[in-house]
């Protein structure tokens, strides 16, 4: 989440017509600047991202540094490949661009993609270099394309120049089957200095190692946008709604001062049990009725803290609930949620209402009769501590 | 310990007159040039501790002893002058020109600029000497830039301790936040000499 202006330079020599990477050098890099748009802009919205060609008649800014991420895409139109690149004239007008940012605040940072050879010396780079860390800007070096000789030395000291404390990268991507995008997602210049990275470039670089077709759900988030968000948003719940349901009977359970933890052990076994292999319909009976006298400040801040940690493992599910279980609750609502769900006939008009649930189904009535058993000594329980409550006082 | 004052120390604290360091907003001092990010925070400090080397100093790259440091303030001040302390071996600053509630310089603005003050500093290893501003252009400091363009030959330049003499005042110079710009004027914002009595304008 850093607060970062960056420029990115494109290299648009001859030398991209080449088609060892992608459909071509030149349209893999325009992917690649595309993707770290996107990420830089979702990692903080009040990030800039600017691009300039190095290459062409002459090093030409396109964009300067907006948050617009339309107007990065539409520049990336109409690019012509041609003439060669010019690195370190390249790197100053970046600099001279990120200098003149709106919002001095922002950090600057500059990507390179460097694909074709570099003509300059290494001296002349390092000089730019100790400028750049002088001005603290930090630089990102994508070697790609040519590999003649002396160009990754060449890079290797332009970086050590640059570098302060670890915050320039240089990444050398080989030309081989797997896009330069894909390859770059991995990389630091996407994580960013070991942050954890953007929830973006995570999901993104997980779904395409996994090789599905690349998108959660089987469905394109640029095709369909609202469509993948619903999609992820009505997961999360399901899963926040399993894990309150489940961690809610454990809780129960154990609050029985009686019955000793194999008890509980089992109770929570049968519960979760019950949550994770019954249908969605009963775990949605469990959370509502469980949620209607549920304060809500609590409720929301341990379904935070579970979906946190959330897994589909049920075994961690269950360490998770017995250790959250040591936190302290409101207990009148405790109160007010066993008496609840003791009235027989309250839960079981609730059941029948639910499409999908039977009643009948053993499960669910196993994990009914348990609520209620607890239910009572509960009560007891809690008619013992408001005594004591009012000695105290 | 000698001061610059013609009184001996010992009567009074001198340490009260270089408090400005408190109003300091430490959290926004950046510095560039600097060999260690965030090593320029331990020269401010209290005058009794200028001489006490123990803790980081601010250093400038190797083979670059160019510094650049930006102060910002937590309310406006007023500076009557500035101590700063060097380091040995030549490593001590040679030159000091300040720029005054100028956000985002850099060493290239730093250069063509022309700044509000400059002076030739001295090696100041024990603290003693300070060097007096002109009062009248100090008078509503929010933030200040200290750019250290040398020093006396060495490859570095270091700075153990940099203290601000003078009064802070209660006021806080603040870019304008919020404004509501109306796109159409209020008829009931604008009274006219007709409503209050007499005239002949009127209100569309």
């Amino acid at each position: 989440m850093v607060l970062e202006a960056t420029m990115i330079c494109i290299d648009n020599s001859e030398w991209m017509r080449n088609g060892d990477y992608g459909p071509s050098r030149f349209q893999a890099q325009a992917d690649a600047v595309n993707l770290i748009c996107g990420a830089k802009t979702q990692s903080n919205p009040e990030n800039t991202v600017g691009v300039l060609t190095m290459a062409g008649k002459g090093v030409r800014v396109l964009v300067t540094p907006t948050s617009d991420l339309g107007k990065i895409l539409a520049c990336m139109h109409g690019l012509e490949i041609g003439g060669e690149m010019n690195l370190a004239a390249g790197i100053q007008v970046a600099q001279l661009a990120l200098k003149h940012r709106q919002n001095k605040k922002q950090q600057q940072r500059i990507i390179v993609f460097a694909g074709s050879p570099v003509k300059h010396e290494k001296k002349t780079l390092e000089m730019i270099g100790k400028k750049l860390k002088k001005n603290s800007v930090t630089l990102d070096i994508v070697n790609f394309g040519e590999d003649d000789e002396g160009k990754t030395e060449k890079l290797e000291a332009l970086l050590a120049a640059v570098n302060n404390n670890d915050t320039s990268h240089i990444v050398h991507i080989p030309a081989g089957p797997n896009a330069l995008s894909d390859v770059l997602l991995s990389t630091p210049i996407f994580t960013g200095d070991g942050e954890g990275g953007s929830g973006f470039a995570a999901s993104a670089a997980a779904a395409a190692a996994g090789g599905i077709s690349g998108f959660e759900f089987g469905v394109d988030p640029n095709l369909d946008p609202e469509l993948a968000l619903a999609l992820r948003v009505s997961m999360e719940e399901e899963r926040a709604r399993q894990e309150a349901a489940a961690k809610k009977a454990a809780e129960e359970s154990s609050k029985q001062e009686k019955g000793g933890e194999e008890q509980d052990a089992t109770m929570t076994e049968r519960a979760s049990e019950g949550a994770s292999e019954a249908d969605n319909k009963k775990n949605e009976f469990l959370a509502l009725a469980m949620s209607m006298d549920e304060p809500a400040s609590s409720h929301d801040l341990q379904d935070t803290e579970m979906s946190d940690a959330a897994t589909e493992d049920p075994e961690l599910a269950l360490a998770l609930q017995l250790s959250v279980q040591d936190s302290a609750k409101d207990s009148s609502s405790q109160a007010d949620m066993s008496k609840l769900l003791a009235d027989q006939s309250f839960v079981s008009s609730i059941l029948a209402s639910l499409p999908g649930v039977d009643p009948n189904d053993p499960s669910v009535k196993e994990v009914l009769a348990s609520m209620q058993s607890q239910s009572e000594p509960q009560q007891k329980q809690d008619e013992d501590k408001a005594p004591k409550e009012e000695d105290k006082k | 310990m000698a001061c610059t004052h013609d009184h001996s120390c010992e009567d009074h604290d001198c340490s009260s007159n270089w408090s400005l360091y408190k109003h300091i907003d430490l959290a926004k001092v950046t510095a560039l040039n600097e060999a260690n990010p965030g090593s320029v925070k331990s020269v401010f400090k209290a005058w009794e501790e200028r001489l006490n080397s123990s803790g980081e100093r601010l250093e400038s790259n190797e083979g670059d002893p160019e510094l650049l440091v930006y102060i910002p303030f937590t309310s406006d001040v007023k500076i009557k002058s500035i101590s700063v302390v060097g380091g040995a071996d030549g490593t001590s600053p040679s030159k000091l020109r300040v720029f005054i509630n100028r956000e985002g310089i850099d060493f290239s603005d730093a250069q063509s600029m022309q700044p509000v003050q400059e002076w030739e500093l001295v090696e100041n290893l024990q603290g003693v000497l300070e060097y007096q501003t002109r009062y009248s252009k100090f008078q509503s400091v929010a933030n200040i830039t200290l750019h250290f363009p040398g020093s006396f030959g060495g490859d570095t330049t270091q700075i153990h301790y940099i203290g601000f003499k003078g009064e802070a005042t209660q006021l806080k110079r603040d870019v304008v936040a919020t404004i509501v710009y109306e796109i159409t004027p209020n008829p009931s914002d604008h009274k006219t000499r007709a409503e209050t009595g007499g005239g002949l304008s009127h209100v569309e």
